[in-house]
C-alpha cells in the first residue's frame, strides 16, 4: 500500500516538474473568459553535518523537495479565487534506506512523520474566495491571517499554526506558516481626517473546521528526525514522547475570534488587536509512569537507554489585547551613512490567565496553572551605505529585542523553558552585488537567557527570475546544557539549494 | 452545538451583506487593460504591430462616452497650445543639419550624414549602431519624420493659460503651491530659475491621465544580453491636485488638501513569481521637505508594513533605477532633501525618438529597437549639479521638450563623474485627446551594463476612489 502512494506521489512530482519546465504554465490561461494565472516553484535542498552524534549525522541530513503551485483566479473585478498547493518529500528517507548509522539511530522510523507531507492540509495549502466590494473585504476558506510587525521573533502574529519540524530556518518561508480554515471581514471606512488617513477594521472568526495546531520539533529521532532535540539525561536519550493531547472537537471547540483595527496616521502605522481563542502549541504535564524504556527499541545505538516520556496535554485558551506601531525616524537620517532613516517596529501583547506548566524541581511532577503574560519586542531597520565594502548597494540591517514575562511565575516551581523573565535578540544583515544576482546575508539569534547562539550565513545567487541558487550554513552554540539553542549543538549543517520558479 | 449555530448566523449574515452589495458591484465599469491583455496585443519583444490605432486604439477600448468626454477639437487645442507657449515646434526647428530630411537611416548612413552627429543628443548617436552586447537599446535604422506640433487637451491648455503671471516660484526656486492651480506652471520659462521652471513643467506634467490604470511589462538584460529580468505590473494612480481635466476637479478630496498630497498610487506585481501579490502603495505630498509615503503589502507575509521613505537611492530590486528615477527623475525640488543647483546649459534642437504614435515600436532579440518615430524637437538641456556630497548621483543632464515640457532622457552621473545609469523615453501622442500615453522606456546602468527595457499601457480610469490607491488597495491587490 505504501509502495503504491509512493509511486502516485513519484508520478506528481514527475507530472509538476514537467509542468514547470513548459513555458506555457506561465502564460495566462482564460476560463471561462476570465483569468486564471498560475505560478509555482520547484526546490530540492541538500544539508550536511558535521558531527557523528546520536542525534545527527555527519554527512548528508537531509534531500528537501518543494513542488509548489499556486493559482489566482478573476471571477469578477471584485471576486477572486486563490489556490496553491504543494508536495514536500524528503529523499533523505530513500537515500539513506539501507545505511546502516541512520537506521541503528533510528532515523529511519521518523520515515512516516517527515518523508512525505501528504495529509491533506499540507497539500492544500491555501483555498480561499475574496469578495471586495466597496469598502468592504470578506475572505472565506483556508488562508493565512497575519498580525504583527516583527520579522525575526513572531509575537502578534497567533492565528496560524506553523510547521517547524524540519528546524527553524525555513524550508520555504511562505510555506513554513499553516493555513487554517477562517473567515475574515474587513471594512475601511472612508475618512476626511487629517491626521487619520486610513482605517481598517478587520474581524477574523476561525470555526475550528478541523483543528490544526504548531507542527514543533518532535521529542526522539524517531518521531523527530535529524532536527529530534538532544536533551541531557545522563546515560540515556529522550525518546519519542507518548502523549495524550486533548484536542478541541471541531466545529465544537476551539472556536477563535480576532479583531483589529489598522491605522495609517500622523505618518505612522499603528494597529490594535484581540485575540480570543486557543494556543497553537500543546501544553503537557507528565503522567505516570512518567518516564520510560519501551520495548523494541530498549537501547540506543551507542549503548544509552531511550527513555520515552509520558504526558497528557490540552491545547489551552489564548487571550489578548496587543498593540503594534511602525514609524520612521526621519531626523535620525545622516548623509554620510547614506542618509536612509532607521524604521521602528514596535509590538505588545498581554495574554491573560494562559496556561502552563508548572514543574517542581525535585519531583519533577507537573500541573497546569495560569499566569498572564506579556510579550513584546522592538525592530530596527536600517539602511546603511558603507561604501569601502559595497559601493553600490546599502547593507540592510534588521535588529529586534524580544522580552516576555510570566507575570504570576511561581515562587518554587519552574515553567519548563521559560524564566520569569525572558529575553532573545536577532540581527540580520543582508546587500547585493553584481547587479542584485548575488545576495550575501547574516543571521544572528542569541537567547541570552540561556546563553546560546545560532547564526545564519547564507549566499543567494539569482541567476535570472526562474533559477536561484542558495548556499548556506545553520550553527548553533550553546553556554549551558540542555537550555536554549544548546539543545541543538550537534546539528550544524551547511545547506544548499536550488529552485526553479515560473509565473 | 452551539457554536454550529453562531457560524451558521456569521455566515447567513456574510451571505446577505453580500447579496445586497451584487447590484452596486455591478454597476460599477471598470475599464481596463490588464497586463495579460496588454501582452496578447503587443508583446514585449519582437512585435511590430501598432497596437494604438488598431486592436487597442481608445476609441475601442474607452466606452463611447468616456472617450467624447475626453476628446477635443483637435485645431482648436493646437491653436491655444501655441497661443499658450507662445510657439509651434515646426516653425522653431531645421536649423541644425537641414541637409537631414524626413526619411529612413541606417546606422551604415552615419559618415555619409554627419549632420547626424550634430543633430541627435550623444548618447543617442553612440547607440545609432547595430545591436549586440553589453547594453540593449541600440538603433540600427532611425525613421525621421516631420517635425509635427504637439499640444494638451483644452482644459489643460485653459488652465495653463489662466496660470501665466500668477504661478511663481520663491526666493529658492521652489514653486509657491498655493500659486498653482493646474496646466503647466511655466509655459515661457525665464528669468533668474528658468531651469528650475522647466523641471517643474515637467513635474507638474499629469501623465498620462489624472486618475490612471496602467500596465507594464519589463524585461532585464545581463552584459551578454541574456534576459535575467521579467517584470509584470499594473498601477493605479490619482493626481489629487491641479485636476482640470478629470473629475472632481481641482483637489480630488478634503483630504488632499488638508495634507498637501498631491499623488497616490498602487504598484502591483503579477510576475515573477516571487513579486507576484507585492503591493507598493505611495503617497506623495507637495510640501518640498516632506518625503513620500511608502507602504508594501508583502505576498510571503501576507501583511502590509510602513516602509522607509528616505531609502530612496538604492537599486530597485536588480532593476537599473531608483526611487529617485522613477518617471525619470523621482524627486522633487527641495532646499532640504538632496537640493540641486540647476542651470540650463543648451537650448537647440535635437533628433529624438520623441512620440510614436501607433504604438509600433518594438526591440528584437538583438537589442535593437525599431519603428520609433524620430523628430526634430526644440529642447532644453539642464545640468542639475547634487549639493549633497552623499547623494547615489553628483550631477544629471536632463533634455526637456520646450513645447510640452516633456523629459525624454536623463543622464545620471555618480559621485566620481562616471556615466550611472540613464533613462530614455517615449510616449505615445493621442490627438484627439491631447494627451501623451504610457509608451515605452529604456533604463540602463552604464557600470554594471545592465539594460531594463519596459512598455506598458494606461487608461483613464475615473472610477477610482481612495479606497483602490489606501491601505484597502493595498490588501486587496495583495496576495
Amino acid at each position: 500500500m505504501k509502495k503504491k502512494r509512493f509511486l502516485v506521489l513519484i508520478l506528481v512530482a514527475g507530472l509538476t516538474i514537467a509542468l514547470t519546465i513548459s513555458s506555457a504554465i506561465a502564460e495566462e490561461f482564460n476560463v471561462f473568459g476570465r483569468p486564471l494565472l498560475l505560478f509555482g516553484y520547484a526546490t530540492q535542498e541538500f544539508s550536511y553535518g558535521f558531527k557523528d552524534k546520536y542525534d545527527t549525522e555527519s554527512n548528508l541530513n537531509s534531500a528537501l523537495m518543494n513542488l509548489f503551485v499556486e493559482g489566482d483566479y478573476k471571477i469578477t473585478d471584485t471576486l477572486k479565487f486563490y489556490g496553491s498547493s504543494m508536495l514536500t518529500v524528503d529523499w533523505i528517507y530513500q537515500l539513506k534506506h539501507n545505511d546502516n548509522s541512520w537506521n541503528d539511530k533510528l532515523f529511519a522510523k521518523s520515515k512516516d512523520e517527515l518523508n512525505v507531507d501528504d495529509k491533506y492540509w499540507q497539500l492544500l495549502k491555501e483555498a480561499r474566495i475574496t469578495w471586495t466590494p466597496s469598502d468592504f473585504l470578506f475572505r472565506v476558506g483556508k488562508q493565512i491571517v497575519s498580525w504583527g510587525e516583527l520579522l525575526g521573533f513572531r509575537i502578534m502574529d497567533q492565528i496560524n499554526p506553523l510547521d517547524q519540524r524540519r528546524g527553524f530556518l525555513d524550508v520555504e518561508f511562505e510555506t513554513t506558516i499553516i493555513p487554517i480554515w477562517l473567515i475574515r471581514a474587513d471594512y475601511y471606512p472612508r475618512l476626511n481626517l487629517s491626521w487619520l488617513q486610513d482605517l481598517g477594521l478587520e474581524f477574523v472568526y476561525n470555526p475550528n473546521a478541523d483543528f490544526i495546531p504548531n507542527q514543533d520539533l518532535k521529542l526522539g529521532n524517531a518521531e523527530g528526525g535529524i532536527w529530534a532535540p538532544n536533551v541531557p539525561i545522563p546515560g540515556a536519550h529522550l525518546a519519542t514522547a507518548i502523549s495524550n493531547i486533548d484536542t478541541p472537537k471541531k466545529w465544537r471547540e476551539g472556536n477563535e475570534f480576532g479583531f483589529r483595527a489598522k491605522a495609517n496616521m500622523l505618518g505612522a502605522m499603528a494597529t490594535l488587536n484581540f485575540f480570543y481563542g486557543r494556543d497553537n502549541s500543546p501544553v503537557t504535564v507528565p503522567v505516570p509512569p512518567f518516564i520510560s524504556p519501551l520495548p523494541p527499541d530498549i537501547l540506543a545505538s551507542d549503548g544509552a537507554l531511550l527513555l520515552h516520556p509520558f504526558q497528557a496535554g490540552k491545547y489551552p485558551l489564548l487571550k489578548f489585547v496587543g498593540l503594534t506601531f511602525a514609524k520612521e525616524i526621519i531626523p535620525l537620517r545622516a548623509s554620510f551613512l547614506g542618509d536612509v532613516a532607521p524604521t521602528v517596529y514596535l509590538e505588545a501583547l498581554y495574554a491573560f490567565d494562559s496556561t502552563f506548566t508548572f514543574t517542581n524541581p525535585i519531583t519533577t511532577l507537573g500541573r497546569f496553572d495560569q499566569s498572564d503574560d506579556f510579550r513584546s519586542g522592538i525592530e530596527v531597520t536600517w539602511k546603511v551605505k558603507i561604501t569601502p565594502l559595497n559601493a553600490r548597494t546599502y547593507f540592510a540591517f534588521t535588529g529586534e529585542f524580544f522580552y516576555r514575562r510570566i507575570m504570576d511565575y511561581p515562587s518554587f516551581e519552574e515553567i519548563a523553558g521559560l524564566k520569569q523573565n525572558n529575553y532573545q535578540t536577532f540581527l540580520s544583515v543582508n546587500t547585493q552585488y553584481f547587479h542584485g544576482k548575488l545576495t550575501p546575508s547574516f543571521t544572528w539569534i542569541h537567547d541570552i537567557n540561556s546563553n546560546s547562539n545560532y547564526f545564519i550565513p547564507k549566499l543567494v545567487y539569482d541567476y535570472d527570475y526562474h533559477w536561484h541558487f542558495t548556499l548556506g550554513a545553520q550553527l548553533f552554540k550553546g553556554a549551558k546544557e540542555g537550555e536554549g539553542l544548546q539543545l541543538f549543538d550537534n546539528k550544524n549543517q551547511i545547506f544548499f539549494k536550488v529552485a526553479y520558479k515560473w509565473g | 452545538m452551539k457554536q454550529v449555530k453562531i457560524f451558521s448566523i456569521c455566515f447567513l449574515f456574510l451571505s446577505l451583506v453580500l447579496g445586497v452589495m451584487v447590484p452596486a458591484l455591478r454597476a460599477a465599469e471598470e475599464v481596463k487593460i490588464t497586463a495579460q491583455e496588454w501582452e496578447k496585443n503587443k508583446r514585449l519583444m519582437d512585435d511590430p504591430r501598432p497596437v494604438l490605432t488598431t486592436t487597442l486604439a481608445y476609441k475601442k477600448v474607452l466606452p463611447p462616452d468616456l472617450y467624447a468626454k475626453l476628446t477635443y477639437d483637435v485645431e482648436e487645442m493646437k491653436k491655444l497650445w501655441a497661443e499658450v507657449v507662445g510657439f509651434s515646434a515646426p516653425n522653431e526647428v531645421g536649423k541644425i543639419a537641414p541637409e537631414i530630411k524626413p526619411g529612413t537611416y541606417s546606422y551604415k548612413d552615419k559618415e555619409k550624414y554627419p549632420g547626424l552627429k550634430e543633430l541627435m543628443i550623444p548618447m543617442h548617436y553612440e547607440f545609432f549602431k547595430a545591436g549586440g552586447p553589453p547594453l540593449a537599446g541600440s538603433y540600427a535604422e532611425i525613421k525621421v519624420v516631420r517635425t509635427r506640433q504637439y499640444y494638451f487637451a483644452l482644459p489643460i491648455a485653459k488652465a495653463t493659460k489662466e496660470g501665466i503671471g500668477r504661478v511663481q516660484l520663491d526666493d529658492n526656486g521652489i514653486i509657491k503651491e498655493e500659486t498653482w492651480v493646474g496646466g503647466l506652471p511655466f509655459p515661457r520659462p525665464e528669468g533668474k530659475f528658468k531651469a528650475n521652471q522647466v523641471i517643474y513643467n515637467w513635474i507638474k506634467t499629469p501623465l498620462p491621465w489624472e486618475s490612471m490604470y496602467a500596465t507594464s511589462v519589463n524585461k532585464g538584460f545581463t552584459r551578454t544580453l541574456r534576459v535575467d529580468q521579467e517584470m509584470v505590473a499594473n498601477i493605479m494612480q490619482i493626481i489629487l491636485k491641479g485636476r482640470v481635466h478629470m473629475e472632481p476637479y481641482g483637489w480630488f478630496d478634503e483630504r488632499a488638501k488638508t495634507n498637501g498630497e498631491y499623488l497616490q498610487m498602487n504598484f502591483f506585481y503579477n510576475a515573477p513569481r516571487d513579486m507576484y501579490g507585492n503591493v507598493i502603495g505611495m503617497t506623495s505630498y507637495l510640501d518640498p521637505d516632506k518625503y513620500d509615503q511608502m507602504m508594501l503589502y508583502i505576498n510571503a507575509l501576507r501583511r502590509v508594513r510602513l516602509l522607509s521613505a528616505t531609502d530612496i537611492q538604492d537599486a530597485i530590486g536588480g532593476a537599473d533605477y531608483a526611487y529617485v528615477d522613477n518617471n525619470g527623475l523621482g524627486q522633487k525640488l527641495s532646499t532640504t532633501i538632496f537640493p540641486y543647483k540647476n542651470e540650463i546649459i543648451a537650448e537647440r534642437e535635437y533628433l529624438v525618438p520623441f512620440s510614436t504614435w501607433d504604438g509600433s515600436e518594438y526591440m528584437n532579440e538583438k537589442g535593437e529597437i525599431y519603428n520609433l518615430e524620430w523628430e526634430r524637437r526644440p529642447m532644453y538641456v539642464v545640468k542639475m549639479t547634487q549639493l549633497d556630497k552623499n547623494f547615489v548621483y553628483s550631477y544629471r543632464i536632463v533634455y526637456i521638450d520646450k513645447e510640452t515640457g516633456l523629459l525624454t532622457h536623463v543622464e545620471n552621473y555618480d559621485q566620481k563623474g562616471r556615466l550611472y545609469r540613464s533613462t530614455v523615453g517615449q510616449r505615445p501622442f493621442i490627438p484627439e485627446f491631447g494627451k501623451f500615453g504610457f509608451g515605452c522606456g529604456l533604463a540602463r546602468d552604464h557600470l554594471d551594463l545592465h539594460t531594463s527595457w519596459t512598455n506598458g499601457y494606461a487608461v483613464p480610469a475615473p472610477w477610482l476612489t481612495r479606497a483602490n490607491v489606501s491601505l484597502r488597495g493595498l490588501v486587496v491587490k495583495g496576495k
